[in-house]
């Protein structure tokens, strides 16, 4: 038997998370990757700034003014949040992967993150006086809409419906993109060029109001993926076990569903529709260490937030002083990865 | 076969009633009987005449050009590789053939229009072999699925690059911008003139195929008994789809789906022969480009939508029709 650290137990035993060694390690190296990445992003920019600087800086004594100032208004919400983002990603692809029980299924690609960037676009350009504050909600109830939509389509016929599931999606992704587009070039200028920079997903303008409401979404929606464990664990070995442990397949598949479009819907609203880190997330930390539901969404989280914090620090200074948005980072690392999951994957045979 | 023409003239008939109407609408609409007059008996001194010949002509004509080309070129697409979803957007084509001039042209500021069409149909080529490629190699071969993911991928990536070098370089962005979202308005004369040859040479190879592209959608199996040397018609039905595809994009940038849309709608009248579906593919999808065009501009007037968008309103939805019905 692999050697095993309790981490979290409660409950008289009820909920337990335990951890296998080998998970352990990648976690500890994960969140030692993200702390790096994170000084690392603190000190570079156009101010620079020493690794003490910044260290003085957290600790309350700023070695100047600005340097406080570009430290805690600028340079730590972003790494934050760019945190944060990523976690929602990962967990969203990770959970949708085991629903679907497909491996290329990716919110941004089956038109999930497009559903909210319509709801958002068109928030933002049609009520301009709405406070961003509604834009997690209504980035939620956009990609929900989408969801819902696609699901009912695909499900018309039994046979095959997790492929069928992915073509839809990615046909209605090509729809709404253009409604939204067609939103950009009728909409007021102004209002169109701050869509327009949130929807190439860059992280820029993250401030303290995103990292509040997004520790408020993850405080809330913790408790729920300790009770997603248990029917995930099920769906994974295929619908007739799952049926046979107890679990209610179609209310499962639906709550799970909603569970995974509320994670992407709030990463989108927070940082724009970062593309196919839900996807790789949730395969790379199968690959660092096999392992149940329960360690592999820990992982998901922690590698999903070390991806978008890395692509964000690549973005800001590979060309700098020009940045370029984590959106096209993840992009361009993405598709190699999911070219190899196409030629490697055994599903495709389904259609 | 004689029989499956019997509607081409009204076919015909549709297309120039459609090409004075898309002439006679915009900012200031113009009698059909003025159109007649100006196509007809040019006269310099009407005002009318003036705008019919230097404004509005060329525009139906970039979109006759087109949309005949796209959609003879998705005609191809699905023959050869068999598949229903194929598309010169959907598979990738348009984004390689965008991408090829937007580095060139844009990026290293290459001001040679004239290779322009050839340039495209090269990045079409090399996107087409890369999906192609990532498609065969997956477990299960080319299925519909496969050429369309591995389509959607290489789509991203060079759309991801495209965007960065227009962060990076501002001049290519402004210059490129309103071809990129595939529109009409913005098209020039003079490629126009540069692409012609290259469409009708297309065009022409895409006619003289159509017999045995026929055979090649029933199977390979009855294409090789057929006596088809399968292979040097997929090789040379590429050679017709990117020339195509990279004419019509360098002339109005990446239109969607029109490829996708018109040769299902030509199939369901005049059958599985490529022998008519070719034609009929070029008469209807240069019908349907050109009422797009009039949609786009009277929808919202006087604002227009960018033709593009249009298109991929009424392809999105007719895709995941086709992927409910077929698959």
């Amino acid at each position: 038997m692999t050697p095993q650290a309790t981490i979290v137990s409660g409950f008289g035993g009820q909920v337990t998370l335990l951890l296998h060694m080998r998970a352990l390690w990648v976690a500890s190296l994960m969140l030692a990757l993200l702390l790096g990445i994170t000084a690392v992003a603190l000190t570079s920019g156009t101010f620079p700034l020493s690794l003490i600087g910044v260290w003085e800086v957290l600790t309350g004594n700023p070695p100047t003014k600005t340097a406080g100032i570009v430290v805690w208004e600028f340079r730590l919400p972003r790494a934050i949040v760019s945190s944060f983002a990523g976690a929602l990603f990962g967990l969203s692809g990770a959970i949708l992967q085991n629903v679907t029980r497909n491996p290329l299924a990716d919110p941004s690609l089956v038109g999930i993150s497009q559903g909210a960037s319509l709801a958002v676009v068109s928030l933002v350009v049609a009520f301009p006086e709405v406070s961003q504050f509604y834009r997690p909600v209504t980035a939620f109830f956009g990609s929900l809409a989408v969801a819902a939509l696609i699901q009912w389509i695909a499900m018309q016929r039994s046979d095959g419906a997790t492929m069928r599931f992915i073509l839809v999606g990615i046909g209605i992704a090509a729809f709404i993109s253009s409604i939204t587009k067609a939103m950009l070039t009728y909409g007021d200028i102004e209002q169109a060029q701050e869509a327009l920079g949130w929807l190439a997903g860059s992280i820029h303008a993250a401030g303290w109001d995103e990292v509040w409401s997004l520790t408020v979404v993850f405080v809330a929606m913790v408790p729920l993926l300790f009770w997603a464990i248990r029917p995930m664990s099920a769906l994974r070995m295929g619908e007739d076990v799952a049926v046979g442990l107890g679990v209610k397949v179609r209310r499962t598949r639906i709550i799970l569903i909603t569970l995974s479009v509320a994670f992407a819907a709030f990463g989108v609203a927070a940082v724009g529709p970062l593309g196919f880190v839900g996807l790789i997330a949730p395969h790379l930390s199968r690959r660092l260490a096999h392992s149940g539901i329960g360690q592999h969404l820990l992982l998901t989280s922690l590698v999903g937030a070390v991806m978008v914090a890395l692509a964000d620090l690549a973005g800001r200074v590979v060309f700098a002083p020009i940045q370029i948005p984590a959106g096209i980072v993840t992009a361009i690392l993405g598709v190699p990865v999911f070219l190899t999951l196409i030629v490697k994957s055994q599903y495709n045979r389904q259609l | 076969m004689t029989r499956g023409f019997a509607i081409m003239p009204l076919v015909l008939a549709a297309l120039a009633l459609g090409f004075c109407w898309h002439i006679a609408v915009g900012a200031k609409s113009v009698p059909l009987v003025t159109v007649f007059e100006a196509l007809t008996n040019y006269d310099q001194s009407i005002f009318d005449h003036a705008v019919i010949y230097n404004l509005r002509l060329p525009r139906a004509i970039f979109a006759v050009v087109a949309g005949a080309s796209l959609s003879v070129a998705g005609a191809l697409m699905q023959g050869i590789t068999r598949n229903p979803l194929a598309d010169p957007g959907i598979l990738g084509l348009m984004i390689g053939a965008s991408f090829a001039v937007v580095m060139t042209f844009g990026y290293f500021s290459f001001s040679q229009v004239a290779f322009m069409p050839l340039v495209a149909a090269g990045g079409a080529l090399v996107a087409a072999v890369l999906v192609w490629g990532i498609a065969l190699a997956a477990p299960g071969g080319a299925t519909p699925l496969t050429l369309v993911l591995s389509g959607a991928a290489i789509s991203t990536f060079l759309g991801a690059i495209i965007t960065m070098v227009h962060l990076l370089d501002e001049d290519s962005y402004i210059e490129m911008r309103v071809w990129l979202t595939g529109s009409l308005t913005g098209a020039r004369m003079d490629i126009l003139y540069w692409a012609l040859p290259w469409v009708v040479g297309g065009m022409a190879l895409a006619l003289t195929l159509a017999r045995q592209v026929t055979a090649l959608a029933m199977g390979e199996d009855t294409a090789n008994g057929l006596g088809v040397d399968v292979v040097r018609l997929k090789s040379l039905a590429m050679i017709s789809v990117v020339v195509l595809t990279g004419s019509a994009v360098s002339i109005v940038g990446p239109l969607g789906f029109i490829g996708l849309v018109i040769p299902h709608v030509v199939r369901l009248f005049v059958g599985a022969d490529y022998r008519l579906i070719v034609p009929y593919s070029a008469a209807v999808g240069a019908l349907y480009l050109l009422l797009i065009d009039i949609v786009a501009r009277i929808v919202l007037a006087p604002i227009e939508i960018s033709t593009g968008i249009v298109t991929a309103m009424l392809g999105g939805p007719f895709f995941v029709w086709l992927v409910r019905a077929r698959l």
